[in-house]
């Protein structure tokens, strides 16, 4: 690794690598102490990587195989109780199957940092990319970041584990990569300097571990509901508001003073101060969202794009302020939620209670790829015609619409 | 106190255990079937936070007759105010001796003229003279039902029935217990048994003043003096503090007080921390007494110090160095008596424990009392 001297291109180094890989690495950079391994496509391609580092020496970590997510999730919760700092992964149904184990590790406010890989939830051998996995734990405490590529995968890994870890909040995180379009496609990916990392992430210090050798204390202790159980519920959720308020951004601003990197916090906007039509989206395919916006530009229509960075915490705010002048939003949203209110996303469900009650509230469309069938740029411009077609007419008759299906979308 | 619940006729039935548990639940059951068969709305059910699988832990068991339109009341809104309770009937008279905390839930949610039917060998003025002793929180004119309802049945649910028919007569009728029994197996040995057990069961009425009572200067003296304790201000979280506050809950002499003593949000550390007893301390906090309906005492001209009790013993409640026995951890499993080789340890009723009182030995009145009550 080359060591470089002034903080401003201590980003140097490229490589092409997948998703996967760039994540291993920033579990190299961070120094995990714990690895929770289980098979499952395409959290394998992470758990390769790191199996390889570790036989080649490159860095130490206990690497558990596990029997089942279940357990990798059980795996990480103690170990990170007992002041180790741990990294696990999965996807889909697999996920699914975690979710006992998951849940009480934010309730018990343990900073795991995990990995999504978004995979539908199986109809059997259906591994498309869906973000259904990850929205299970929309309610949970869990903090929710989405990256673009491989790049912004391995820096919100290791700036989750500086906002995980960070005492005011502990709560643990998940990073999601869209399966496929980010874990299996490779890129150029700048790795930043072990020192910068070791500048930005300062070690693990619970404030209160499981040893003995400090205190005796018991965590995740018996909660009778007429005791503390209102409160235990209400210290997660303060946590979660400092995390949105102060952490987060404090700790973005931080990795950007280090490493020169210029990330906005919650959200990227593209176009938005004179747009009159937004179409938001998160992960990878808001790059195509970019790109439609762009070519609509060179059109004279008025377009913005907008990639919320975060799920959870939601950053609601921003998007009141960035959609203020806006007709009329779209959301390109790659989840389903079956009887929801006027059956949309789940995305635009909370985009649109984020949007209820500003002065001039724009039309709000939702438009669905489920199934993980792949989205391509005519169903992108189709879903902004649709959203011009609507501001014109001044009403939207039908706002959820599934671009990508077959057959009548009634 | 609201009217809507004034409206509702309420039976409490409180036991300790698994046994008790189907035997309360069968008497709770068919209770509220007879209350459906005088025409009247009815339901039942458990405590919810309840564990009674664990050995000997008290259960309640609730049986509401009332209007069909007023809500149901969940106990947690039930059980810190008083005033509530029609009829209380106590399958194990052991649990007329809780600490505290449980003791709230027994008496102090009755009306004035509540009446409680007890499961005992014990004559009804032995069972008020327990209340005075140790009960007594408030004005209290009711009636004394007792039975030994074993007598009229192995599973003793019928012979209770019978006795509590005495304590509603005005709101269900043997007939209703009847129609009832009716539609099940053996109607003939049961409703000889619910008609035999009515008949027989000792009642007494009662007048208890509670000022004259001892327990209830003590409960008030104690309110006023937790109440000049001034509340830990809001600190950061550490040892001092948890251990403080968890002192006040422990320390308050009511229920409700006890509740609102309990930490407020800002003050709980994040990721449900709880400070636990450093080596050879005790926890202050959650003392298991209460889940004892017999203790072991110890003879120790027998004893010959093996330590075995001490090894055995599953609570940690036996001190190695002298084998003092920490009753306020003992749950009367009866593991150390089982095991004790030179028979020094044997488990003696609760109740008994308290009546031999007076051929002095074992326990002081005011030792009992600080023990079972506060």
């Amino acid at each position: 690794m080359t060591k470089s001297t002034t903080k401003v291109v201590s980003i140097q180094k490229h490589n092409m690598w997948t998703g996967s890989r760039a994540v291993a690495e920033a579990v190299r950079l961070a120094d995990v102490d714990v690895i929770a391994a289980y098979p499952i496509r395409p959290y394998t391609g992470i758990m390769n990587a790191l199996a390889g580092m570790l036989a080649k020496g490159q860095f130490s970590a206990e690497y558990v195989i596990c029997d089942s997510e279940h357990s990798q999730f059980e795996v990480v919760k103690h170990a990170s109780a007992v002041g180790a700092r741990t990294f696990v992964g999965s996807s889909g149904t697999g996920l699914a199957y975690g979710t006992e184990a998951a849940i009480v590790t934010a309730l018990g406010q343990v900073p795991v940092v995990g990995i999504v890989g978004c995979r539908s939830l199986d109809d059997p051998g259906n591994f498309g990319m869906e973000w259904n996995d990850t929205f299970l734990f929309r309610d949970s405490g869990w903090m929710i970041g989405w990256a673009k590529d491989p790049q912004e995968a391995l820096e919100m890994v290791l700036v989750a584990y500086r906002v995980s870890e960070d005492p005011r909040i502990s709560l643990p995180s998940f990073v999601a990569l869209d399966g496929a379009a980010i874990t299996h496609i490779a890129s150029p990916v700048k790795t930043p300097t072990k020192e910068n990392v070791d500048e930005f992430l300062p070690p693990y210090k619970p404030l209160y571990p499981l040893d003995p050798l400090y205190d005796p204390v018991a965590k995740a202790i018996h909660i009778a509901p007429s005791l503390i159980g209102p409160e235990q519920r209400k210290v997660v959720d303060v946590a979660m508001k400092r995390a949105k308020k102060e952490v987060i951004p404090q700790a973005w601003k931080l990795w950007n003073e280090i490493t020169g990197s210029n990330y906005p916090t919650f959200i990227d906007e593209q176009y938005i101060d004179d747009a009159d039509y937004i179409l938001v989206s998160m992960g990878a395919y808001s790059k195509n969202v970019e790109y439609i916006t762009e070519k609509l530009r060179a059109k004279n229509i008025k377009v913005g794009s907008i990639r919320l960075r975060y799920f959870r915490p939601f950053p609601a705010d921003e998007l009141r302020k960035a959609c203020e002048n806006a007709k009329a939003v779209g959301v390109v949203d790659f989840s389903y939620s079956f009887g929801s209110p006027f059956y949309g996303s789940v995305l635009f469900n909370e985009i649109k209670a984020s949007l209820y009650g500003m002065k001039n509230s724009p039309l709000i469309m939702s438009f669905i790829f489920a199934g993980g069938r792949e989205m391509i740029i005519e169903d992108l411009e189709k879903a902004a015609n649709l959203l011009i077609k609507g501001v014109k007419a001044g009403k939207i008759e039908k706002p959820v619409r599934w671009l990508t299906l077959r057959g009548e979308d009634i | 106190m609201s009217s809507e619940l004034e409206e509702l006729s309420w039976i409490t039935i409180h036991g300790r255990g698994v046994l008790n548990t189907g035997q309360a639940s069968l008497v709770a059951s068919i209770l509220a079937e007879a209350g459906f068969a005088s025409g009247r709305e009815s339901y039942f059910y458990m405590r919810y936070d309840d564990a009674p699988e664990r050995v000997n832990l008290p259960f309640i068991y609730y049986v509401v007759y009332g209007n069909p339109r007023v809500r149901i009341v969940l106990p947690e809104e039930v059980e810190p105010v008083g005033n509530i309770f029609d009829v209380v009937v106590v399958l194990d008279s052991s649990i007329l001796l809780q600490p505290t905390s449980q003791r709230a839930l027994l008496l102090d949610g009755a009306k004035k003229k509540m009446k409680l039917v007890v499961n005992t060998s014990l004559s009804p003025d032995s069972i008020l003279e327990l209340i005075k002793k140790y009960q007594c929180a408030h004005d209290w004119e009711g009636s004394i039902i007792t039975i030994k309802a074993k007598k009229y049945d192995p599973n003793i649910s019928f012979g209770m029935i019978g006795a509590t028919l005495k304590a509603i007569e005005d709101k269900v009728s043997m007939d209703n217990v009847f129609d009832v029994l009716e539609a099940k197996e053996n109607t003939n040995e049961k409703i000889q048994a619910v008609t035999q057990a009515y008949e027989e069961a000792k009642s007494v009425d009662v007048k208890v003043m509670a000022k004259e009572c001892e327990p209830f200067k003590l409960i008030s003296e104690m309110v006023e003096k937790y109440k000049k304790i001034p509340s830990p201000a809001l600190q950061p979280w550490n040892r001092e503090t948890y251990e403080s506050l968890k002192k006040r809950a422990s320390d308050a002499p009511t229920y409700e007080l006890r509740l609102q003593s309990m930490p407020r949000w800002e003050v709980l550390a994040p990721g449900l921390i709880e400070f636990n007893p450093k080596p050879r301390e005790k926890n202050i906090g959650y003392k298991t007494s209460f889940f004892r309906s017999f203790r072991p005492v110890c003879n120790k001209d027998l004893c010959v110090d093996c330590k075995l009790c001490h090894i055995y013993c599953p609570e940690g409640a036996i001190d190695f160095e002298t084998n003092e026995i920490n009753y306020d951890y003992c749950k009367g499993c009866g593991i150390c008596a089982s095991v004790c080789g030179s028979k020094a340890i044997t488990m003696v009723s609760e109740v008994e424990a308290l009546e031999d009182l007076d051929e002095e030995e074992k326990l002081t009145i005011k030792e009992a009392l600080i023990e079972y009550m506060y």
